[in-house]
Formats: structure tokens, C-alpha cells, sequence
């Protein structure tokens, strides 16, 4: 049987849909089409959609060339040729692709680097337009010292060791007794 | 160890006493808040050694807020297997917290009305259970615990989306409200599917006994909210207080049918129920929970009377395998557990007993 997508590599593989519980539309694709349907519901930009939906777009891909074929996600955050790069986090080093593969976030700092790719998905997961926070949210300042302080410590740690790798031990030992007074310094209610 | 938690299978939650508002169905109201604290990845993505500084800074917020003399604290890693699923099936923890890995830790109260899971999914997982169905009660009391952890630990939000969650369904208030419903005559008379459809298209889901993906045993539903995001807590609190109540009604309506129209189909089923519950020698987990359904149905029909509800919710919970286990201070093959629980229901129901 020939592939019910590009008509003509040999299928080998099929798709079908479930939709509560009963299968669907069975489609015959083969390996290589089959890449490209996957690439194309990994894009979590577009709506979702039924595989002969995804079938005849990918097929207008297809005709059109190999250029519009590089519009879709890579599989494994791996960049097409003339793509703006795939957003990584530089905090966790989480992808956009990774993301969309586990469906779960990283670190907070991942809202902001898949901002612009965010706003669709959760339209779609809460039901609802614009995709804005509605509701309580802390005071700014609360709980910021603790970051602070957090923050302050990592990087005393960080000279701490190339002050040691330099064998600048006076400053090290130094830096090692602002590290200890940091943490054990109590917390700013009970210090007032 | 403390010893409230040596004590513990004995001991059973506040939640489960029968007591609140529309208790004949409803046996709790839960309201949990998932949080994050910022400057760290998510706990899925965390090192062990980020995730000890998580629990840490958690635990040490937790001490400043003063929740209460008699909380309870206890590190998961150094917990063996048996305790957890202990703590699972008094819903004080989840399952994935349970079967987690690394550093990780669950604070409840002596009630158990008030537990906060730290690094499950989300750093911080608040919940609060009453008996009953009490949103207000439960999302006030959580508030209150939240809003003194705000003071001393610094969530992940934004302006835009709210608390930033490690799952994409979570985010914007990091709020589900779930009651637990007791819905025997709407399974029964089969509706129980209506009932699933109509909470599915205003956006919220029925579930088993025990969350995401797991069978309703003895006719127990948990009925929650499913998004999060773009709605108010009040909103997200209103929606659930409009939803329920049909349910309730509908529920309500068919025992009543049934008690009018199918009086002997009904009365046998309960009497029967009842009898195999005071005769068995051994009883499956499953069987004992869909012949206490009948009888808590009985219970309110007024066809069984001397079967306090509390009694019920309480064997519901005590005839689970780990608390079998427990109770005795070892593991137990399936067929032992059987008869360690037919001897316990029958001890519970006995005549007069109660």
C-alpha cells in the first residue's frame, strides 16, 4: 500500500485517532511523512488538530519544498537551517522543544524566554482570552531578602573558589567568614 | 519519628467525621495552592542539592508562620515505603510525592485539615480539607496560611500569567477546589455519564477516589476545576458553589426515586450489604468499598439506623491495604489483608457496637 500522504514511499505505518474511546480515521503513512506529521503536531503553536487536518497540511507542505518544510519544530531542539535559534532557557537550559516533548516547565524563568509561544497553549489548556492572570499575587518586596541574600551568598562562593584555585587563602578566609555571618543571619522580622 | 505518627493509623482526620453541610453526599471539600519559590528550577529539574535548600527554606517559612503547636514533619526519603502510601491513603500526600526521589517533605496539622507537600511537582503544595462541602471554610483557612508564607518566602510570579507552576494546567492562581461526592443512585440509575459531560463542558472534571487516572471506587467522586488560569479564587470558588449543588440536587432526586419507586430494590440492596459486611471472613478492598457505598446510601435512606456516616468514612480509609498493614506492623499477603479486613468491618459494624 502506497502512503496515503505523500503517495508515494510504501506505508508502514499507521495513525489513528482515539477520541473517547472509539478509534477514528486509520491512515497508512510512511517513515518519512510520518516525521514530518509528528514535527507538525509538536508545534504547540497550532491548534489541535485531527490527523487527516495534519495530513493535508503537511502535504501542502510537501509541494511546496523543501523551505516551507523547515518552518516546522525540530524534533530534539536541533535548529533548522535559516530559523531564528530555538529559545533556550539560560537559567535551567530548558528548550522549547524539551518543553513541548514533557509538557512541564523548567524554572520560572521559562515563561519569560517562551513567552511569545505561550499565550496560544494557554488559551487552549484554561479556556479563555487573553491568557492573563486574574486574582491575588504576593506584595513585591515579600520574602525578597531571602533571594537576595541567596544570590549574595552564590557569589561570595564563587570567589571563594577562585580565590582557593588562585591560593589567595587570606581572602579566602575572609570570604568564607562574610559566607558563614550570611547564613546564619537571622530573618528580617526577628532582626528588627 | 514523632509519635503522632506512630499513633497514626488509629487516629483518624477532622475531614472524615460526617458532620458539614450536605455530608449526606459530600464527604470533603478541598481547596490546595501550588506555589514555587523563586531563584530555583523546578523541582523535576532541581539537584538533590537545590531541592535540600528548597525543603530547608521551606520548613524554616513553615516555623515562622506558627501554624499551630502540633504540626507534624516529616522528610519522605527517610520514610519507608509502607508510611508513604499510609500518608497516601489519608490523602495527606500524592502518589507522586510518595514514589518521588531526593529530598522531600510533607507538614500537616494534628487534624489533618491543613497539609503542605514540599517538592512535589511545584515546590509547595498547600491543602486544606473540611468535612462537608465548606469552600469558603477551606479556601479562607488556606488563605490565611498562604498569605502569612507569602511574608517569608518569595514565590515565582509574574504580572502576566501569576504563580509560575512547573505544569502548564496549574498556572495563573495554582488553585483546585475538589469535593469528594458520594454519588450511589446516580451510578445506580445510570447518569453517573451525564454527570461527567455537563461538569466537562463548564470546565471541570470528575475523577476518582484518589485523583488523576484512578478507578471511582465505592461510587466516590472528586469534582474539581480545571483551569486556573484567567479566573479569580473567588471566581474559580463561585464556579465550583454553582456546579456542585446541581449535582447534589440531581443526586438527591434519584434517591429519592429510587426510595419511592424501587423501595424493595433498594432496601435489599442496602440489607444485603449490610449482612455481607457483618458476616464475611474475607472482603477485598473493592468489595468492601461498594458494600459500604450501599450502606452509607442505606444510612441516609433511613433503612439503616444504628451506622454512624463517620463510621463508614472512617472504614473507607482503615480497610485500605497499607493502613491494614500498619495497623499490624508488617506486610501482609492479598488473603491475609482479606481477613484482617473482614475482621476489622465486622468489628466496626457489629450490632450495638456503634
Amino acid at each position: 500500500m502506497d502512503c496515503q500522504c505523500c503517495n508515494k514511499k510504501p506505508a508502514r505505518i499507521r495513525i489513528c485517532d482515539v477520541e473517547e474511546n472509539n478509534i477514528g480515521e486509520q491512515i497508512n503513512v510512511c517513515p518519512d511523512c510520518f516525521n514530518l506529521i509528528k514535527r507538525y503536531m509538536f508545534d504547540i503553536t497550532k491548534p489541535l488538530m485531527t490527523t487527516p487536518d495534519v495530513i493535508r497540511e503537511v502535504q501542502g507542505l510537501l509541494t511546496a519544498g523543501e523551505t516551507s518544510l523547515a518552518t516546522l519544530p525540530e524534533p530534539g531542539g536541533i535548529t533548522p537551517v535559516g530559523k531564528e535559534p530555538v529559545p533556550v532557557c539560560p537559567d535551567c537550559g530548558m528548550s522549547l522543544s524539551e518543553f513541548r516533548a514533557r509538557g512541564r516547565f523548567g524554572c520560572p524563568r521559562d515563561y519569560e524566554v517562551f513567552a511569545e509561544h505561550l499565550d496560544p497553549l494557554f488559551e487552549r489548556i484554561h479556556d479563555v482570552q487573553p491568557a492573563r492572570h486574574q486574582g491575588h499575587l504576593p506584595e513585591k518586596s515579600g520574602g525578597e531578602e531571602v533571594v537576595q541574600r541567596r544570590q549574595t551568598v552564590a557569589d561570595l562562593r564563587k570567589r571563594l573558589d577562585a580565590a582557593v584555585a588562585e591560593e589567595n587563602y587570606e581572602l579566602a578566609a575572609r570570604l568564607r567568614d562574610q559566607i558563614a555571618e550570611l547564613e546564619s543571619r537571622p530573618k528580617a522580622e526577628e532582626r528588627s | 519519628m514523632s509519635e503522632a505518627f506512630d499513633n497514626f493509623p488509629h487516629i483518624l482526620g477532622e475531614w472524615l467525621k460526617g458532620t458539614g453541610p450536605d455530608s449526606d453526599i459530600v464527604v470533603s471539600t478541598r481547596v490546595r495552592f501550588a506555589r514555587n519559590v523563586r531563584g530555583f528550577p523546578f523541582t523535576g529539574r532541581a539537584s538533590d542539592a537545590q531541592r535540600s535548600e528548597v525543603l530547608k527554606l521551606c520548613e524554616d517559612a513553615l516555623k515562622q508562620v506558627h501554624l499551630d503547636r502540633s504540626v507534624v514533619t516529616l522528610e519522605l526519603d527517610k520514610l519507608p515505603e509502607l508510611k508513604r502510601d499510609v500518608l497516601v491513603e489519608r490523602h495527606l500526600i500524592s502518589r507522586e510525592l510518595a514514589s518521588g526521589e531526593g529530598p522531600r517533605g510533607v507538614t500537616f496539622g494534628r487534624g489533618e485539615m491543613l497539609s503542605i507537600m514540599i517538592n512535589e511537582e511545584d515546590h509547595l503544595r498547600l491543602q486544606w480539607i473540611k468535612s462537608g462541602f465548606d469552600v469558603d471554610r477551606a479556601f479562607h483557612a488556606l488563605c490565611k496560611v498562604d498569605r502569612a508564607l507569602e511574608k517569608t518566602l518569595p514565590y515565582a510570579t509574574s504580572d502576566r500569567y501569576g504563580y509560575l507552576t512547573a505544569c502548564p494546567t496549574n498556572v495563573g492562581t495554582g488553585m483546585r477546589v475538589s469535593v469528594m461526592v458520594h454519588l450511589p443512585a446516580l451510578t445506580l440509575k445510570e447518569n453517573i455519564d451525564q454527570v461527567f459531560k455537563a461538569a466537562q463542558r463548564m470546565n471541570h472534571a470528575v475523577r476518582g477516589l484518589y485523583g488523576e487516572g484512578t478507578r471511582a471506587f465505592g461510587d466516590m467522586y472528586q469534582i474539581s476545576n480545571q483551569t486556573t488560569l484567567g479566573r479569580s479564587e473567588e471566581q474559580i470558588v463561585e464556579a465550583i458553589k454553582a456546579i456542585v449543588p446541581k449535582i447534589l440536587e440531581f443526586e438527591r432526586q434519584r434517591r429519592g426515586q429510587l426510595y419511592t419507586e424501587d423501595r424493595s430494590f433498594v432496601e435489599d440492596k442496602v440489607l444485603r450489604s449490610l449482612a455481607l459486611l457483618r458476616s464475611a471472613r474475607r472482603l477485598n478492598v473493592q468489595e468492601m468499598m461498594s458494600h459500604l457505598s450501599m450502606l452509607r446510601l442505606g444510612v441516609d435512606l433511613g433503612i439503616v439506623a444504628d451506622v454512624p456516616v463517620r463510621t463508614l468514612n472512617e472504614l473507607f480509609i482503615l480497610g485500605q491495604p497499607s493502613h491494614l498493614q500498619e495497623s499490624e506492623g508488617r506486610m501482609l499477603p492479598a488473603n491475609e489483608r482479606d481477613t484482617r479486613r473482614a475482621e476489622l468491618v465486622r468489628s466496626r459494624l457489629a450490632a450495638g457496637s456503634n
